[in-house]
């Protein structure tokens, strides 16, 4: 492996040098377990958190927008209809590595398939990544992370610009590595100097340390991607699941492999429109309600088993290369009636084997 | 492919050029591009594909293509249900609205050659349907025995007359009609789509046959158990779903179900496949 060291004293710079050419974000601590990525300014650039909870609010936005404008729509004799670019550069410092395969999952789904989206690709080209790996067992990890099991953690194997990790040894190094041409550039800066085998080695033990403190064990998910796809869930397995959701929509909006959206048409002024793309749940009633008042998705159970048999069917698997779960643990902390993914395969395992716990019931 | 170059939610404008009432609250709209290029590659499209049809200022929405890539004009058929049909039915002629398409994969009409060909629609189940039928009648010598059974609430409900009125004329196929209701001056058929099947003199061949289904829910669950008693194979039996769809294209989510998207893996099921997605009608 090709490593570069930087000191943790000069990991900031990277962050000057990427603000010469990007709008930078970068996660910052807020109140509590509370942390955000913000936009980094002048101002706030010397409190960006390097260990930090992972924020709920995932970045996949940088990619996918909360509210996307798509067209600019004039009404009227001569009704004109005019595409909304996008062009700014963003750079993301301190991604996690589950939200790095997030990124390169729905990189896939909207530029992988039959239909490219010229949206998404304008953005992902103008994204470059800094992805900082999860070492800090305090901090970076907490009880609800699962990426081992999702194999796309702590340390993600590709799809960043550049990779940085803690050594946590005394000379307070961190241990960069590029992972495209772009993120190779910046390991040229004078602040880099040379690693030996001793940081590699380094490197691989400080992981194999790290692996041995995540609690949340979800061994079962090829078994539980073998059920689901031969569809041998009961009905009455998903009714438990069901019964559980508060049709809040939460576990979709912080997850970062989720891709449903609605589009609409806002009102801009007596014949302008807007339409924008806005993030959508299937956890919603709405969500298949057709025009005339038709659901063919009415009861919650039914929407609940479709995310996930879109996240762990594999059929989407074949399609996107990965199954729509990066391990985060978002859907976990947020959801109110403990159904987030690690607590559904287990429902899973345990009704399948026949052995059905009462609290549960 | 950026936005600006190749966009897949871009949708083309498109003037109405004529109004037709077809049945109450079910109205055919005839269209063609503006620009004649889109217009050109649009009509290429296949029996039983879709379009995205945006009326301004309501959203927009997936829309069945009721006309064959056979005839020369392009329309969409919608029975006012919701805010964007209803604002639809409000265009008049020389009026903008904006289509992208076509969606979907349609009936492999090439891989049905050969075959006879059984067409059952209900109500406003006609209108996806329309298509395969004159399609077919268009390439008839590549099709075996046709049949179209077609069933609506009262005589009044009938759809496109004109054509009804010409296949009943037509020596090279059959088309048998029912109602649910009788009116006045009505001499066929009385009853559901599925008794039209036990009729004296109508044949039905069970081999090498291909049967359309399309119709309300509970017309289909009625009319596919007749079938099935009769002896008709799952996979002999093709019909089309509708879901809630943003996109056409296979992004937005909405018409997931099972393990396929309606849009892009769709709208176009064999009864086999719609039994393995689950989620039923």
């Amino acid at each position: 492996m090709h490593g570069r060291l930087i000191h943790k004293s000069d990991i900031l710079k990277i962050v000057d040098h990427l603000r010469k050419s990007f709008i930078v974000y970068a996660p910052f601590v807020g109140r509590g377990r509370d942390s955000f990525f913000d936009e980094v300014t002048d101002k706030n650039i010397n409190t960006i958190a390097i260990h930090v909870a992972n924020p709920y609010y995932p970045p996949k936005r940088f990619v996918l927008p909360h509210i996307q404008k798509l067209f600019k729509i004039t009404t009227g004799d001569a009704p004109a209809i005019e595409p909304v670019e996008q062009d700014e550069k963003i750079a993301v410092f301190g991604m996690r590595s589950c939200d790095v395969e997030g990124v390169f999952h729905t990189d896939r789904f909207f530029l992988g398939n039959a239909f490219g989206d010229g949206y998404y690709e304008q953005l992902r080209k103008n994204l470059f990544i800094v992805n900082m790996v999860c070492t800090d067992t305090g901090s970076d990890i907490d009880e609800d992370c699962f990426c081992v099991c999702a194999d796309a953690g702590p340390a993600t194997k590709a799809h960043f610009d550049l990779q940085l990790m803690d050594l946590h040894d005394e000379s307070g190094d961190f241990i960069a590595v590029a992972g495209t041409l772009a993120g190779e550039e910046l390991l040229s800066l004078p602040f880099f100097h040379n690693a030996s085998p001793h940081h590699v080695a380094r490197r691989k033990a400080v992981l194999s340390e790290v692996r041995k403190h995540f609690k949340t064990a979800t061994s079962w998910y090829s078994a539980a991607t073998n059920f689901i796809t031969r569809g041998k869930i009961s009905d009455a397995t998903w009714k438990k699941v069901g019964d559980r959701c508060l049709e809040c929509g939460g576990c979709s909006y912080v997850c970062p492999a989720c891709t449903c959206f609605t589009v609409t048409d806002r009102p801009t002024g007596n014949n302008t429109f807007d339409r924008v793309r806005v993030w959508d749940s299937c956890a919603l009633s709405g969500f298949t309600r057709m025009a005339g008042g038709h659901n063919p998705r009415k009861a919650v159970h039914d929407r609940r088993n479709r995310r996930f048999f879109r996240k762990l069917g594999h059929y989407f698997i074949q399609r996107e290369f990965t199954m729509a779960c990066v391990g985060c643990g978002r859907c976990v902390r947020v959801c109110h009636g403990d159904i987030g993914m690690p607590s559904v395969v287990e429902i899973l395992r345990r009704e399948t084997a026949g052995t059905v716990s009462k609290e549960i019931l | 492919m950026s936005c600006k170059k190749e966009n897949i939610y871009l949708p083309g404008i498109a003037v109405v050029e004529e109004v037709r009432d077809e049945i109450r609250d079910v109205k055919t709209f005839f269209w063609h591009f503006e620009d004649p290029v889109p217009d050109k590659s649009f009509r290429s499209f296949m029996p039983g594909q879709f379009a995205m049809v945006s009326i301004f200022g309501a959203g927009e929405i997936a829309i069945s293509l009721p006309s064959s890539p056979t005839e020369d004009r392009l329309f969409f058929t919608t029975r006012r249900v919701g805010s964007s049909t209803g604002m639809m039915h409000k265009l008049k002629p020389g009026d903008r609205f904006a289509v992208r398409g076509p969606y979907g994969n349609g009936f492999p009409m090439k891989q049905y050659e050969g075959r006879n060909l059984i067409v059952v629609a209900g109500g406003i189940g006609l209108i996806p349907l329309r298509s395969v039928i004159i399609y077919a009648l268009h390439n008839r010598s590549r099709y075996g025995k046709i049949q179209v059974f077609y069933g609506s609430r009262t005589p009044k409900d009938l759809m496109y007359m004109e054509n009804l009125k010409q296949w009943q004329a037509d020596k090279g196929f059959e088309c048998y009609l029912t109602v649910d209701k009788a009116e006045d001056e009505w001499e066929k058929n009385v009853g559901v789509v599925g008794s039209l099947f036990k009729q004296p003199g109508v044949e039905m061949p069970l081999d090498n046959t291909t049967v359309f289904v399309c119709g309300p829910p509970i017309m289909f669950r009625f009319v596919l158990a007749d079938l099935t008693k009769m002896g008709f194979k799952d996979g002999n039996m093709v019909s089309t779903l509708e879901r809630y769809m943003k996109c056409g294209v296979g992004k937005c989510g909405h018409c997931c179900i099972g393990q396929a998207y309606v849009c892009t893996d769709g709208p176009i099921f064999t009864l086999e496949q719609i039994r393995m997605l689950g989620e039923v009608i």
